[in-house]
């Protein structure tokens, strides 16, 4: 049995005081080249699994919107479009390293007014109950300590009728795909990281931080738990990532 | 479908509208004009479901898989036909077998601003080329251009006249309307006479009756 003061860091178990540094340490080593290394590692594709992702969120002008794990701003930057001067955006992340870089892009590609940036723990987020029309976290749920308080922190700040997309890496649909996976996770991915980013062993535990998540029915069970309901998800590219959906009713 | 594979195939649709509209300002300026409408467009084959949002901004068009909100016109029919009815004068919605749901305007609008569609090629050569190769480029192509419509508009008188008068494999237009004129007043000339030996026909009957 898990020892109920540890939580696991990848494959390691750690003090579950310890992990959000630690996390924190991998994102300040990535941060710069966060954006570069997506594209690389994905070979593009995360942007396909974001636009599904905004559609999903069927977010309309004047919303409010919360992107949390927000990073270098990839949906924030779409939503800001889509809710206009008179809706808003908030760019949440923990890392500060995350966040400026996601600023600076963001101003540089002239989206400003309708957005902010806030320094966020999506375990006990900084905002008042029933306040957003729409919640998104998009890779960012599997390096949170506690996933069911940050479910349930979501669940209290989302507005009733509005709706949680988690997206994140799941479980392949097939095993032949899982296989393949595996040796690409663990095999090329770390060399990768060293190559581009100078730094191996980030990439190893976001490969090893992908095999400690829940898979699907596991985190729509998670969300459930934490009080939404209509609960469904999406695989994509064959169950590699999964979206998953949740209204606050 | 793999939501990605949809995500993909609107992303593709999306950028070559744009892309189109950046080098036609007159019809961008017109479809800008349709923000906030919403085109469905299901098609039955191959099958797959779109909606192409119209808004002011940089990006006129952005097309989507999944679409919650309100849907101005919806279209459903084969690829074909709704390329058809999009793009040929004239061509209407019952004829080609497309199914017409909710706001005709808007229809009528994009089929409008597609008929008059006239992309600058040579802007979009300039961005990646530069101006200078672009403009020769553009020049060649327009000579060609003028050169294989020159072809295309000579071609065939050059070859009746090859036909007639070199190889004299058909008569020449003058002696074939002659041919014709007097192939007419024959036939009158007999429909006459066949409506004389009737009438003759029917006058010997009757003195042999009587």
């Amino acid at each position: 049995m898990t020892d109920p003061r540890k939580t696991h860091f990848g494959f390691e178990q750690v003090p579950v005081g310890e992990k959000a540094s630690r996390v924190a340490g991998v994102f300040h080593s990535v941060a710069a080249k966060y954006d570069l290394m997506n594209d690389l590692m994905s070979g593009g594709i995360h942007r396909l699994w974001k636009r599904f992702t905004i559609e999903m969120s069927a977010a309309r002008p004047g919303q409010r919107i919360l992107d949390i794990a927000g990073g270098t701003g990839d949906l924030t930057a779409k939503f800001s479009r889509i809710v206009g001067a008179e809706g808003q955006v908030i760019l949440a992340d923990i890392n500060d390293s995350m966040l400026r870089v996601g600023r600076d892009k963001l101003l540089d590609h002239g989206i400003a007014g309708n957005v902010h940036t806030v320094q966020a723990d999506a375990q006990y987020l900084p905002f008042p109950d029933n306040h957003f029309d729409c919640i998104t976290i998009a890779f960012g749920l599997r390096n949170v300590t506690d996933k069911d308080l940050a479910l349930r922190s979501m669940y209290r700040v989302l507005k009733p009728g509005g709706r949680l997309l988690v997206l994140e890496f799941s479980k392949p649909e097939s095993s032949l795909l899982g296989k393949v996976y595996d040796e690409y996770s663990f095999r090329i991915l770390p060399h990768m990281g060293q190559l581009i980013a100078g730094d191996a062993d980030s990439y190893r535990y976001l490969a090893e931080s992908i095999r400690m998540h829940p898979d699907q029915e596991t985190l729509k069970g998670m969300m459930e738990d934490a009080g939404f309901s209509g609960c469904e998800y999406h695989n994509m590219t064959g169950g590699i990532v999964a979206l998953h959906k949740g209204i606050k009713p | 479908m793999d939501p990605s594979i949809g995500a993909a195939a609107s992303a593709a649709i999306e950028s070559a509208i744009n892309r189109a509209l950046r080098y036609d300002p007159a019809s961008r300026a017109r479809l800008q004009k349709l923000a906030g409408k919403v085109l469905g467009v299901e098609l039955t084959a191959p099958r797959g479901t779109w909606y192409c949002v119209f808004s002011d901004g940089e990006q006129v068009v952005t097309v989507h898989n999944h679409w919650e909100g309100a849907v101005t016109t919806r279209l459903t029919g084969s690829a074909t036909a709704l390329l058809r009815l999009l793009r040929e004068d004239g061509a209407t919605a019952p004829k080609l077998g497309i199914s017409v749901m909710g706001s005709t305007a808007l229809l009528a609008e994009l089929q409008a601003a597609l008929g008059d569609l006239d992309i600058d090629w040579e802007e979009a050569l300039a961005e990646s080329l530069g101006d200078v190769p672009a403009h020769t480029i553009g020049q060649a192509l327009r000579s060609a251009g003028a050169w294989l419509g020159g072809i295309a508009s000579r071609g065939p008188r050059h070859m009746a006249e090859a036909a007639t008068e070199e190889w004299r494999v058909s008569p020449p237009r003058a002696q074939f309307e002659a041919f014709v004129d007097d192939l007419a007043d024959t036939s009158l000339a007999l429909d006459r006479l066949a409506a004389r030996v009737e009438l003759l026909r029917s006058k010997m009957a009757a003195r042999r009756d009587g």
